[in-house]
């Protein structure tokens, strides 16, 4: 084969190759092949764990500064400094030498600690800060529980000694007044402590101390912000005056347990208000280091905001190159690198020059060299796509990855998959949505695909090509079906006249204008008639059967393809050929009778037309009985077609098995072994043997090191022959295809049911909503059809469009799944997964 | 004017489109993806356009308007 190139209708030719590559030059070499993004590299270390691999070092080292520069990134988050966006780089692709790298990392480091340390410096000064707060609030508090204390302590002091001291009382009741608390043996214990915390606090006290303190709180008007987690806790003020060092000491050490902070407080208003005085100068002192401190934080962090996005670009992709590097192997003296490498044949020339590059550059003296080798191994498949045919590929995609070099459904997809979503979606106004969305995404593409989006955006977004031409057929369907919003579309002159003599409410009977028919679509008079769905129906079954034919027979003509693609001609006529005159005999009949039934024209034959389901199913019943007959010699057509058809299930069960089994046979007479059955043969040889069998795959790297990398498995791709397992997969799919002909077809008709369902439901919205208010008169008409507008749009663009349009768009991908891809896919390839940053950055963004 | 002949023409006029696209299709990386795409979606319209116009070409059934009210348009 020649070197054609690559397009979507097989994946493109893929080579094997080995790369030598100078260590020296190693990363330099992976990170330029990894801008270019068409290598798929082999593993060739996969026997070793993660951690003994070669430059394990340097990824932990990477991932450190990965670390690093994550922490800067939540550092400006909380600190609210932009980080500037990855697209206003001008230039990110120039990669960085490894010295580069090596700056980098010094510079993360002394940056982090700078960072680190800064901020210890800002949390300590804000803990401070709020203590003091906290302080504040308790001395100018506690002045008022102070001052009514006084007041009251006669009170406090009889509740204290109520139980115990009845008799003091009197005694002591004379000279109350002027006493301070010390004096009286009252203490107190003053603090702060978070609201929901009081209740507990104060059930605890209680139950600990049996009542014998008495306590004041208030709440603080502000919350108290943690200098922590930045959230701000709304606390409580609180002195509890109690009798007795030791109930003071438990207080205090309840408090303490339950998250209190407790600040010391002068019971003399002189000393408090020296307190408040100092304490209002701390703060102030404070807040001016920590405005200093902030601002250096905040310096430095937009410094580092500036190439943030780049750095973390340059990180990603030095820790991508040397995991690459990991899978790398080393000639015997470790002074080479040896690769291997799957990449698309065609990419081969700019390999070599793209290595010839970065050689010239390093001033190396010693080339990289490409090497091409021949394998039995099953290449990846590699399909090239681009933003439009992107998405359709991944439709198939989803459903398996196509043999290396088998047809690719994806192409033929690009139409199929809108158009049938079209037949059932056929309304023109919905479709000029539609394609209106879609060109709006398509138009804001690059906006819209840097911006944050969510799930169900996204997934609109990525299919806004499907979406486009599922939009455009739609319009095509809807001119075809004359339905734009359930209303009609009188394009040309109709077909039909209604006479013009009649009394209202009479059914009256359309007259056709002679020799005429609708040149384009549905005739637009169906419309609201009273018959309008005997009709409709009767065509989109008819339709939905018909189209189901062609596309299941487009189909099954790729496995035709296929078969002569993989040189396998007993796939041709052990498979192909009984599959396909076994489906044409049945429901090619069926398309041909319901075409030729249409063409006829009855009335004028004078005969009546036969129902072409009972016709069906009679074929099979009753062979030799015709009831209506739709053209002359009918039965042995019919009686010729059913043997044929029946005939191709035995050619089909045992041809290709038993023609397997003669081939093999046939070889194995002549002396033909296995590859996997001589192990013992050239076990006894020696070892020069062992590469030269391995497919030509000749090992360059010397056997005692280890390097000997190549050396695979034989029978990894070598199947054995087994009758009875070929027999019993060729039983399996001749009884799926056969009973699949029939419920495939049935199948179809979900064509016929969304479209019938669509146009129901835009019908019943139009009267629901917008019909009643052409009804009305005045002005509630007006007011009428302004509400119902939107209410009709809202509810068009939500149901009709989105979920009509989802629905509709799940029954066209199981259409494509099932009904035509089983008629030819294999699907039992290898995605190919080269090693690109760009894929890599898709998969992981940098803001 | 729309009659028998309609379908051959339509055939006609598809097989020409298809013909002219295979040939003007852009060179380059993506004229597979042109040419299959002009040809499917060319030929399915057809396919979609002539069933319909079939199934009018001898309808068996004629419409039956209840609904009309006298001088209509």
């Amino acid at each position: 084969m020649g070197a054609h190139e690559d397009t979507l209708f097989r994946s493109a030719d893929m080579s094997l190759t080995q790369l030598y590559i100078s260590r020296e030059i190693g990363r330099e070499v992976v990170s330029a092949l990894g801008e270019i993004g068409v290598m798929d590299f082999r593993d060739l270390n996969s026997d070793v764990s993660a951690f003994q691999r070669t430059f394990t070092q340097e990824i932990r080292r990477l991932d450190n500064v990965e670390r690093q520069l994550r922490y800067f990134h939540a550092q400006m988050e909380k600190a609210g400094v932009p980080v500037r966006s990855i697209y206003e780089f001008d230039n990110i692709v120039a990669a960085p030498s490894a010295s580069e790298i090596d700056e980098l990392t010094d510079r993360c480091q002394s940056l982090e600690n700078r960072i680190a340390s800064l901020n210890e410096s800002y949390e300590t000064l804000k803990r401070r800060e709020v203590e003091l707060t906290e302080w504040r609030w308790v001395l100018r508090e506690a002045g008022g529980f102070f001052d009514r204390a006084r007041g009251q302590t006669e009170e406090i002091r009889n509740s204290l000694d109520d139980d115990d001291a009845p008799l003091l009382r009197d005694v002591e009741q004379h000279h109350t007044e002027d006493r301070s608390f010390s004096t009286m043996n009252i203490g107190f214990v003053a603090g702060v402590i978070p609201r929901e915390r009081i209740a507990a606090f104060e059930r605890i006290l209680w139950r600990t101390l049996r009542g014998n303190l008495y306590m004041n709180q208030s709440e603080i008007s502000e919350p108290i912000i943690d200098p922590e987690t930045n959230e701000g806790v709304s606390k409580n003020v609180f002195v509890i005056f109690a009798h007795g060092r030791e109930i003071i000491a438990k207080i205090r050490k309840i408090s303490e347990s339950l998250g209190a902070d407790l600040y010391s407080v002068d019971e003399n208003s002189e000393l408090r208000r020296d307190q408040i005085h100092e304490v209002n100068t701390r703060l102030g002192e404070l807040s001016n280091v920590l405005a200093n401190t902030k601002q250096t934080l905040d310096v430095e962090l937009t410094t580092i905001s500036r190439s943030l996005a780049m750095w973390m670009v340059v990180v990603k992709k030095e820790k991508a190159v040397y995991q690459t590097l990991n899978k790398f192997s080393y000639d015997a003296a470790r002074r080479t690198l040896i690769a291997e490498a799957w990449c698309p044949t065609s990419s081969l020339g700019m390999i070599k020059s793209t290595l010839q590059d970065v050689n010239d550059r390093a001033g190396s003296s010693v080339p990289t060299i490409v090497n091409q080798i021949k394998t039995n191994r099953t290449p990846p498949t590699y399909f090239k796509t681009n933003k439009f045919t992107l998405a359709f590929q991944t439709i198939i995609d989803a459903y398996g990855t196509a043999k290396y070099q088998e047809v690719n459904p994806g192409l033929p997809t690009i139409i199929t998959f809108p158009f049938l979503f079209a037949v059932m979606f056929g309304d023109f106004g919905h479709g000029c949505i539609m394609t209106l969305a879609a060109l709006a995404m398509i138009y804001w593409e690059r906006p819209l695909s840097r911006g944050k989006q969510d799930e169900l955006f996204a997934m609109a977004f990525y299919g806004r090509y499907i979406m486009l031409m599922m939009g455009v057929f739609s319009i095509y369907t809807g001119l075809i079906y004359c339905d734009a919003f359930s209303k009609e579309l009188p394009l040309f002159q109709s077909m039909w006249e209604f006479p013009k003599e009649f009394n209202e409410g009479d059914s009256v009977v359309g007259v056709r204008r002679e020799g005429y028919t609708y040149p384009f679509g549905m005739d637009w008079r169906w419309h609201d008639t009273d018959n309008d769905l005997i009709f409709s129906n009767s065509y989109k079954m008819k339709l939905s059967i018909l189209l189901g034919w062609c596309h299941m027979t487009f189909s099954l003509c790729w496995s035709y393809i296929n078969a002569r693609h993989f040189k396998s001609k007993i796939d041709i006529w052990g498979n192909f050929v009984p599959g396909m005159i076994f489906f044409q005999s049945i429901f090619g009949y069926l398309a041909f009778c319901i075409i030729y039934k249409w063409s006829v024209d009855w009335y004028a034959i004078g005969e009546a037309p036969p129902s072409l389901l009972n016709m069906l199913i009679y074929m099979f019943l009753s062979p030799t009985t015709i009831d209506t007959p739709l053209y002359r010699g009918q039965m042995t057509v019919q009686n010729i077609l059913l043997v044929m058809a029946l005939l191709c299930v035995p050619v089909m069960l045992f041809l290709k098995p038993f023609w397997l089994r003669h081939v093999h046979n046939k070889a194995r007479a002549q002396g033909y072994r296995g590859l996997g059955e001589n192990s013992r043969v050239s076990a006894l040889d020696d070892d020069d043997e062992a590469p030269t069998l391995n497919g030509g795959r000749a090992s360059m790297g010397d056997d005692e090191d280890g390097a000997a990398l190549i050396t695979q498995d034989i029978q990894e791709e070598h199947e054995e022959f087994e009758f009875s397992e070929e027999m019993i997969h060729q039983v399996i799919h001749t009884i799926e295809f056969c009973l699949n002909c029939v419920s495939h077809t049935a199948s179809y008709l979900r064509l016929w049911a969304l479209s019938l369902a669509h146009q129901q439901l835009s019908i019943v919205l139009w009267k629901m909503t917008l019909d009643i208010a052409f009804g009305m008169t005045g002005v509630t008409a007006v007011i009428a059809t302004v509400g119902l507008f939107y209410l009709w749009f809202v509810l068009t663009v939500m149901v009709l469009c989105v979920m009509e349009g989802t629905s509709a768009m799940l029954h066209s991908l199981r259409l494509h799944w099932v009904e035509a891809m089983s008629k030819h896919f294999m699907g039992d390839g290898v995605p190919f997964q080269p090693f690109s940053f760009t894929v890599l950055l898709e998969e992981d963004p940098v803001e | 004017m729309a009659n028998g002949w309609s379908l051959i023409i339509g055939f006609v006029i598809v097989a020409l489109f298809s013909g002219i696209s295979w040939v003007a299709a852009p060179k380059g990386d993506t004229q597979t993806v042109w040419r299959s795409s002009l040809l499917l979606s060319a030929w399915a319209c057809f396919i979609m356009w002539a069933i319909t116009f079939l199934a009018q070409w001898h309808p068996l059934i004629v419409p039956i308007n209840g609904k009309l009210r006298p001088g209509y348009d």
